[in-house]
């Protein structure tokens, strides 16, 4: 199954490269994510609850970030599985300068559904895919423009988990011991920890893609308030 | 005394259950499946440019959409084309869901699976489907004169042409001392059972097996078709017919898009799947028959005798010719009727529109073939002032001259020989019934109370009992009761009561031990299917031989155990016994225990047959060669060829002469069906084929307007006769048994429906005084001939 589509970001190209790349990010971004763990260099296990209309179901996986061109692109091949079925994708992201230090991104997703949800129909996946990909581009969109800041703490080393309210004091950044801390939504630009996470492979565009491969239907609903959209309903 | 049961009006042992709503139908079935619907084409022909349905996604409960794009291997390719002919030389069948092109008014684009039925029709709503529409071919005229083709590729429009002849009849025509010229139309008309379409499957994942539930007129050939559409192995798939409520034609038609969809659907998602359709999806999506154009004509002498019968008609299939071309094939033989042509020649084209598939409805193309000939000899009494009954009578085939050659081939690929009839008989019988030849007085009374009444007669031949075969299995249980088993199907003509009366006479036990399965290949996996009449005279027969070959084996057991010789055996109220000593008999439960050697008493029944010895002792083994365990036996009739049964009906109608309207005052029907298995059921047939006659004759007709859409696709505007239009039918029988199977019957399914449009044209023309040459005939209608025929008098 091919998915392609387009976003325009509100930040230059290097912001958004970075915060695709930024697990703090992708945790809170993601539709449906739960649990983000670096497993090594460019590596992440993550588990998202996801469905495509009514099959869903939690899915685990994993993600890495092969052919970095930064900032203009990366590779991110994905792949997880869970009662409602399997996904695997490989995911072409290309950002280029947009005007007015916009970030134009495209995205180019070859997926493989499996199970059960593979059986739903492909206009039905891809339409949730679709859907569930500018959600989440949405929400990073916003996250760039310094928007829903929230500060969570853990344990060096303990996996990054999603929050949706406000979590642990915050605590400043250990910085070097290992994988993972939560930071608080990045700045824009400037805000980035460059340091370990530079050479770090980010589950970027895939794990959110992962996540809108296999909808984001039960997430987005539990999730924050959104614009309604208007015309439906 | 065992009481006979063939040939008894026994009541139908399958009323008290559906009477009293335990009826198992499709949609009773399947509680917790995910229910199918479907997005259709709502024009009549146009390209599909992209299917959105991104205003679906957030509906609560929707499962799976899918669109031609998902389908893969044999479901992507097209529907099978179930009945080729080398004269369907452009045949084409549909996509079970629509590949870049629609071509009829409700042909299925996507379908939607979801938690029910109300929420698939609301994602059904929000998917947004981009159409190019493309001006469509309607009705028979835009067919012909083909300026727009429903296929790219089939520039006239004509799928099928056919000729059939015997003798010049050109010749004969021109050469007659008398010629006649008719132009006759038939509209659309459709079957519309009470219960519509319906599929529901489950897949099971660690058997790997399908059961479909199909309400169906051959589950035997929806498992061929399924196996093959969806890959799985033909012994993993079973297709149920549960309780049909009426079929009527239109459901031996498949397998249906949603009949290959909804089990396919079913593997997909590892879930039940059902679908049962609503009245406007059978109204646009199933099929349709009788639209036809006929142009006769005839040649013929002094006393009406036909010397040539030329006859052209164009039929209209639809969109798709699945089916072939039986209709016409039927149209083109059975014109024929009861009479000798002369030299006949019938020549049709079958034409392409873009409107929904046409497939068989009871009378399947014969009504229009009766309409054509009856009407014919009408003009005919009519241009030399002859009774219409003498010029009937004038070319009867007799009695002494079956079996008759028409040297024609009838629609299953054999002869269109007749093998037994007494058409002058049936001919005085209708006219002793309706009162014919006293009729004038009644006219003249009439007249006098300023009324307008008119009398018409139609006769008819009908090929039944079509094979290529149909088989039974009977089985004595050691209990003494029987069952039985046969292929086909059942759509309440009554199988389960007509089947065990010939059983339970073949066998000598009491009809009440006998129950009957039918259409169930869990049950019986050889079979064709139920239509064009054939039930009782296929199964029937079947059962019966079967049955027949159950009693010599039971004769053969007994006679052992009771140590006496097999023809001094008689068996009556389930038992075997000696001729003239009653005291030694032995119950045929307690032969069915003795057929099987096996060592384990299970049972009292099993105990007791301990006590006889049978066997051949022990030096032979305890089952020989040639024999099988058990008190039972499958056997299979298959007939040389059609066996035609035939009739003749007889109307009185009245018209009002200001609103034109029809009353049927008196319906007489005269038919002879040879052997009457259950008389009873046999006249509710009659009834109801009578009753669609009659909506076929005054109501019944699909309306298309230029653009392809139907118009009347509801019960609110489709008209159908209700009880009040339905005349009381009078009947009388006639029994010539049919010569070529055992039993002697042919069949009765359609007889009701053949000649009832060509009877009641000929009495409304008797009432008005002029020439009806059109089925339906609304009282408009009427109304503006009538003008016209001032008119035409006038100037």
């Amino acid at each position: 199954m091919r998915i392609a589509g387009n976003a325009t970001l509100h930040a230059p190209v290097e912001a958004v490269y970075a915060a695709l790349r930024d697990p703090r990010v992708l945790v809170r971004t993601i539709p449906g994510c739960e649990r983000l763990e670096q497993l090594g260099e460019d590596a992440y296990a993550m588990t998202v609850t996801a469905g495509v209309a009514s099959v869903r179901g939690t899915y685990a996986g994993d993600v890495r970030l092969t052919d970095q061109r930064a900032p203009h692109g990366f590779v991110l091949r994905a792949s997880g599985s869970g009662a409602p079925g399997t996904v695997s994708a490989d995911v072409t992201v290309e950002l280029s300068p947009g005007s007015d230090g916009t970030t134009e991104l495209s995205y180019d997703a070859d997926a493989v559904v499996g199970g059960m949800i593979g059986g739903v129909g492909q206009r039905l996946l891809a339409g949730v895919a679709k859907r569930t990909a500018g959600e989440f581009f949405t929400a990073v969109d916003e996250v760039l423009a310094g928007a829903g800041a929230e500060e969570v703490v853990a344990e060096p080393g303990a996996p990054l988990t999603a929050t949706g309210v406000a979590g642990a004091p915050a605590r400043p950044d250990t910085g070097g011991a290992g994988p993972r801390v939560h930071t608080a939504p990045a700045r824009p630009a400037a805000g980035i920890p460059g340091g370990e996470f530079a050479a770090g492979v980010v589950l970027g565009a895939a794990a959110a893609l992962l996540g809108a491969l296999v909808g984001g239907y039960l997430a987005r609903r539990a999730a924050r308030p959104r614009p309604r959209r208007s015309g439906r309903r | 005394m065992t009481t006979r049961t063939m040939g008894e009006p026994i009541p139908r042992r399958e009323d008290p259950r559906l009477v009293a709503g335990d009826g198992r139908f499709l949609d009773d079935l399947g509680a917790g499946a995910l229910a199918a619907a479907f997005v259709r084409s709502p024009h009549a022909a146009a390209r599909v440019v992209d299917v959105d349905v991104s205003a679906a996604l957030e509906v609560d409960g929707l499962v799976a959409i899918y669109t031609y794009e998902d389908l893969e291997g044999p479901v992507a390719e097209p529907l099978p084309l179930l009945i080729p002919h080398p004269r369907l030389h452009a045949p084409k069948t549909g996509y079970p869901l629509a590949n870049g092109v629609v071509r009829h008014v409700g042909e299925p684009v996507a379908m939607v699976v979801a938690r029910d039925r109300y929420v698939a029709e609301d994602a059904c709503e929000r998917i947004v489907v981009a159409y190019e529409p493309l001006a469509p071919v309607v009705g028979l005229d835009a067919a012909v004169a083909a300026e727009r083709t429903v296929h790219d590729d089939v520039a006239d429009n004509v799928a099928a042409r056919m000729v059939q002849e015997h003798g010049d009849a050109r010749a004969a025509v021109a050469a007659a001392p008398h010629r006649l010229a008719l132009d006759l139309a038939i509209e659309r008309s459709a079957s519309t059972p009470l219960e519509g379409r319906g599929v529901y499957a489950r897949w099971d994942a660690a058997d790997r097996s399908l059961r479909v539930y199909s309400s169906t007129q051959t589950s035997t050939s929806v498992r061929f078709a399924l196996a093959v559409k969806l890959g799985v192995p033909v012994d993993r798939v079973e297709v149920v017919a549960p309780d049909v409520g009426g079929g009527f034609g239109v459901k031996i038609m498949h397998p249906w898009p949603e009949e290959v969809l909804v089990p396919w659907a079913a593997i997909r998602l590892g879930r039940e799947v059902k679908w049962a359709e609503d009245r406007r999806e059978h109204f646009v999506a199933s099929a349709h028959e009788r639209g036809q154009r006929h142009h006769v004509e005839v040649g013929f002498d002094d006393d009406g005798r036909l010397l040539g019968l030329d006859v052209r008609f164009v039929h209209d299939n639809g969109a798709y010719t699945p089916y072939g071309i039986i209709v016409p094939i039927i149209t083109a033989t059975q014109l024929l009727g009861p009479y000798k042509p002369g030299a006949y020649r019938v020549e049709f084209r079958s034409l392409y529109t873009n409107t929904v598939i046409v497939t068989p409805y009871r009378g399947a193309g014969r009504p229009q073939g009766a309409f054509a000939m009856e009407r014919t000899l009408d003009a005919i009494a009519g241009y030399l002032g002859i009774d219409r009954a003498r010029v009937r009578e004038a070319n009867f085939i007799q009695p002494d001259e079956m079996p008759y050659d028409h040297h024609l081939i009838f629609q299953d690929g054999r002869p269109l020989i007749y093998d037994s009839g007494d058409y002058p008989a049936t001919l005085d019988k209708v006219k002793k019934l309706v009162g014919w030849d006293e009729f004038e007085a009644f006219r003249a009374e009439a007249r006098r109370d300023g009324r307008r009444v008119g009398i018409g007669v139609a006769c008819y031949v009908e090929g039944t009992g079509v094979g290529p075969y149909e088989g039974a299995h009977v089985r004595v249980e050691t209990d003494g009761s029987v069952v039985v088993a046969t292929g086909l199907t059942t759509q309440g003509q009554g199988h389960q009561t007509v089947f065990a009366q010939v059983a339970a006479e073949a066998l000598g036990v009491p009809v009440e031990r006998v129950t009957v399965v039918t259409g169930d290949t869990r049950r019986f996996k050889y079979a064709v299917g139920t239509f064009a009449s054939r039930a009782a005279v296929m199964s029937g027969n079947a059962v019966a031989l079967a049955a027949g070959k159950v009693r010599a084996k039971a004769l053969r057991i007994a006679a052992e155990a009771l140590e006496a010789d097999p023809d001094d055996l008689e068996v009556a109220d389930g038992a075997v016994r000696v001729k003239g000593a009653p005291e030694r008999e032995i119950d045929l439960g307690t032969v069915a225990v003795l057929a099987n050697p096996l060592r384990y008493a299970f049972d009292e029944q099993a105990r007791l047959a301990t006590q006889f010895v049978v066997g051949r002792g022990v030096d032979a083994p305890p089952v020989a060669e040639d024999d099988e365990p058990g008190l039972e036996a499958t056997d299979f009739y298959s007939p040389v060829r059609s066996t035609f049964a035939n009739g003749a009906h007889a109307a009185v109608v009245e018209t009002d002469p200001d609103t034109a309207e029809v009353r049927i005052l008196r319906y007489c029907v005269v038919h002879d069906c040879g052997t009457l298995i259950n008389p009873r059921i046999v006249e509710g047939q009659i009834h109801g084929g009578v009753a669609q006659g009659v909506g076929g004759a005054l109501y019944e007709r699909m309306v298309y307007d230029e653009n392809g859409q139907l118009l009347n696709a509801s019960f609110m505007d489709f008209l159908m006769p209700y009880a009040s239009e339905v005349p009381k039918v009078e009947i009388d029988h006639l029994e010539t048994p049919s010569p070529l199977n055992p039993l002697g019957v042919k069949g009765a399914g359609e007889a009701g429906t053949i000649p009832a449009a060509a009877a009641l044209a000929a009495a409304i023309s008797d009432a008005e005084g002029f020439f009806v040459d059109r089925m339906p005939l609304s009282p408009s209608e009427l109304w503006a001939l009538r003008e016209r025929h001032a008119r035409k008098e006038e100037g």
